[in-house]
């Protein structure tokens, strides 16, 4: 029943996200469709669509992994306060329990979003892409993507919605300037990983950034348990 | 059945330097309906969520159906036994009743089906009807029947009647009362009406700025506690508020009120020896003893 | 039976209890062998604590006024001298009526009146407690 009232909770961020996808994804087809005549190579276009996915996977993830037991709570900036977090609370069930369900779901649904886009960029691709391949990119990108999705888990613990967007979007552009700089960050990058800039869809796993992103996302995931364990209603 | 379902000693809490409660010791025993009286912001809210697992006390011991409530493992284990009402009486804006019911019902195995039933068709709760279109008073009843359904031994509740009609509010301290006639339930709830806590608790709780100011059984209370009018032909001798047993004297003009408790017959007799020209004993009301025990004069 | 109570009162409600069931069986609303309401059914009739009813009970159970009947109920004990009780309240009434009526022909006001009839009782009550305390 936790997951049927998690599902109830976030269903409409869930369609606001396919219907934002869809939105972004209709542009550059009708693009494709009048580009070719247009003259603009399908290569080009082809990467700019990947690029604009990489935005919409970190946004996806970004805006799942909002609302919960982890947000609400007496540090709120926003009085917001959803009350029934209180009946929540009476319920005999642990907030680890309670942050999984909610966690695990959001997880879910961006791993099947990502897991969509990917499987439709690789169909799009001008050149033929082999199964393995494929398979490669669609592994990382969501490794990747749960490394970010982890990241906003947290940060939506201790801040508020529109707080917990804005610090992500920091952190992330944070990252991706850093990473220009510094050999070690561009090494472990989620941002990188899911990047076929960096990492062309012909090159073989890039392993250090798809552990460093796993073990980010553990890492975050834990933190996260602890932060709600200790929080005041 | 002498035993305690709730006790706390000591029990401190404060917010970012403000002390909510500052050792507060309270003992409700089994089958009691315990009225938990104080003004706003006097720590009845924070007792409540601290006894919830919800906050965690600075310090002091909170014992539930007699074990010690420190650990989210026991908090747990108390809560399967509890029943909780919020002061706001927020339920999930995106399910209906039924809904609701169904997804409460699974956490407690020894869900009353019966009751659930019966107070669906006592509070006569649309099945269908979304929580956000509840009024409050529909809120409040579905509340409380997802408090006692589930088989419940104690029910905690915040203000169970705030902003309900006379007609809703009789029909809850009626359901109350069944529920503690049963034998099975112990009901512990704050409370700003007087009258609906004098007219179904048998025990009743004061806080004031974090301490327990008064505990005990309400009839008790009212055995005990007079107040005593004394008229004298100038002002009150000084020698007035030096006297034993005294809780509270107020002085205006000539007239001295004393609100005493214990040996109330030695203290009007050395009160008389003060040569007052009249003397009056007379029984306390709850809302006498509430405001002299709050109001810090 | 007719109960009221009036919970707003500074007298404890288990006495007021205790009393009306009392003067009911005084004026024998209820009679001797018969069964007076369940605790339960008090309680819900009134919207008031069971504890509370079950404590009257109890006390007038003690001054021998009810008898309770393990598995049966709780009935009104056994033939009562009623009539020679109602008789004496009849009598005190007229005595102090007759009391107050002169009181009030000394000009004084009904709450004037209370507080001297009140001041009176306490007095009285202080003196049957020395007393009882010399003995």
């Amino acid at each position: 029943m936790l997951w049927f009232k998690a599902w109830l909770e976030v269903r409409w961020r869930f369609f606001f996200m396919v219907g934002s996808i869809l939105f972004v994804w209709l542009t550059p087809m009708w693009i494709t469709a009048t580009g070719v005549h247009s003259g603009v190579p399908a290569a080009r276009l082809w990467m700019a669509i990947q690029l604009a996915s990489v935005l919409l996977f970190i946004f996806t993830a970004i805006y799942l992994a909002g609302s919960g037991i982890n947000t609400q709570g007496i540090y709120t900036f926003t009085p917001g306060f959803h009350g029934s977090m209180l009946f929540t609370l009476s319920l005999p069930i642990s907030r680890r329990r309670l942050l999984f369900v909610r966690v695990g779901l959001g997880a879910l649904q961006t791993c099947i979003l990502v897991a969509i886009m990917a499987v439709y960029i690789v169909h799009l691709r001008p050149e033929s892409t082999s199964a393995l391949q494929a398979l490669i990119y669609l592994t990382r990108t969501i490794v990747c993507t749960m490394a970010i999705y982890a990241f906003s888990v947290l940060l939506s613990c201790v801040l508020d919605e529109i707080w917990q967007v804005t610090g992500a979007f920091i952190f992330w552009t944070a990252v991706f300037l850093l990473q220009a700089k510094f050999d070690w960050v561009a090494r472990i990058s989620p941002l990188r990983g899911m990047s076929l800039n960096c990492y062309p869809i012909t090159a073989p796993m890039p392993w250090e950034a798809v552990l460093g992103s796993l073990a980010l996302a553990v890492l975050l995931l834990w933190a996260s348990v602890l932060v709600v364990q200790r929080k005041e209603y | 059945m002498n035993e305690q379902l709730i006790e706390t000693h000591g029990l401190s809490k404060s917010y970012r330097g403000t002390p909510a409660l500052r050792g507060l010791n309270l003992a409700v025993p089994r089958g009691s309906i315990c009225g938990f009286l104080g003004r706003n912001g006097a720590g009845k809210t924070t007792t409540l969520k601290l006894l919830l697992g919800m906050l965690r006390p600075d310090a002091g011991e909170i014992r539930l159906f007699g074990e010690a409530v420190e650990t989210e493992a026991s908090s747990i284990a108390a809560r399967r036994r509890i029943g909780f009402v919020s002061e706001d009486k927020e339920l999930y804006p995106f399910m209906n009743v039924g809904q609701t019911i169904r997804f409460t019902r699974p956490f407690f195995p020894g869900w009353r089906r019966d009751l659930e039933e019966r107070y669906l068709e006592l509070f006569r709760l649309p099945l269908g009807k979304a929580v956000p279109k509840l009024s409050k008073g529909m809120r409040t009843q579905l509340m409380l029947l997802l408090a006692m359904a589930r088989g419940a031994e104690l029910l905690l509740m915040d203000e169970p009647t705030s902003g309900l009609d006379p007609a809703m509010t009789e029909d809850i301290l009626r359901a109350l009362a069944d529920s503690a006639a049963s034998g099975e339930t112990t009901i512990f709830f704050s409370s700003h009406q007087l009258a609906e806590v004098e007219q179904i608790c048998d025990r009743v709780c004061i806080i004031d700025e974090g301490q327990a100011v008064i505990d005990g059984e309400l009839d008790e209370l009212k055995s005990q506690y007079r107040r005593i009018l004394l008229v004298f032909d100038g002002l009150p001798p000084r020698e007035l508020s030096g006297l034993t047993g005294i809780d509270h004297l107020r002085q205006r003009g000539r007239t001295a009120s004393l609100l005493a408790h214990g040996d109330v017959d030695t203290l009007v007799e050395h009160a008389r020896s003060l040569g007052p020209n009249s003397v009056e004993v007379r029984p306390v009301t709850l809302k006498e003893l509430f405001l002299d025990h709050v109001r810090g004069e | 039976m007719n109960l009221r109570i009036n919970f707003s009162s500074g007298v404890p409600i288990y006495l007021q209890l205790m009393e009306q069931i009392k003067h009911a069986v005084e004026t024998g609303a209820i009679r001797a062998g018969e069964q007076l309401p369940t605790i339960r059914k008090i309680a819900e009739e009134l919207t008031m604590n069971p504890n509370t009813v079950a404590r009257a009970y109890r006390a007038l159970e003690r001054e021998g006024i009810v008898e309770v009947r393990h598995g049966l109920g709780v009935f009104v004990a056994g033939p009562q001298s009623s009539a020679a009780k109602t008789a004496e309240i009849r009598k005190a009434g007229e005595v102090l009526r007759s009391a107050m009526e002169k009181g009030m022909a000394l000009d004084l006001s009904e709450s004037e009146l209370r507080r001297v009839f009140e001041e009176e009782l306490s007095r009285l009550q202080e003196k049957a407690a020395t007393t009882k305390r010399q003995t």
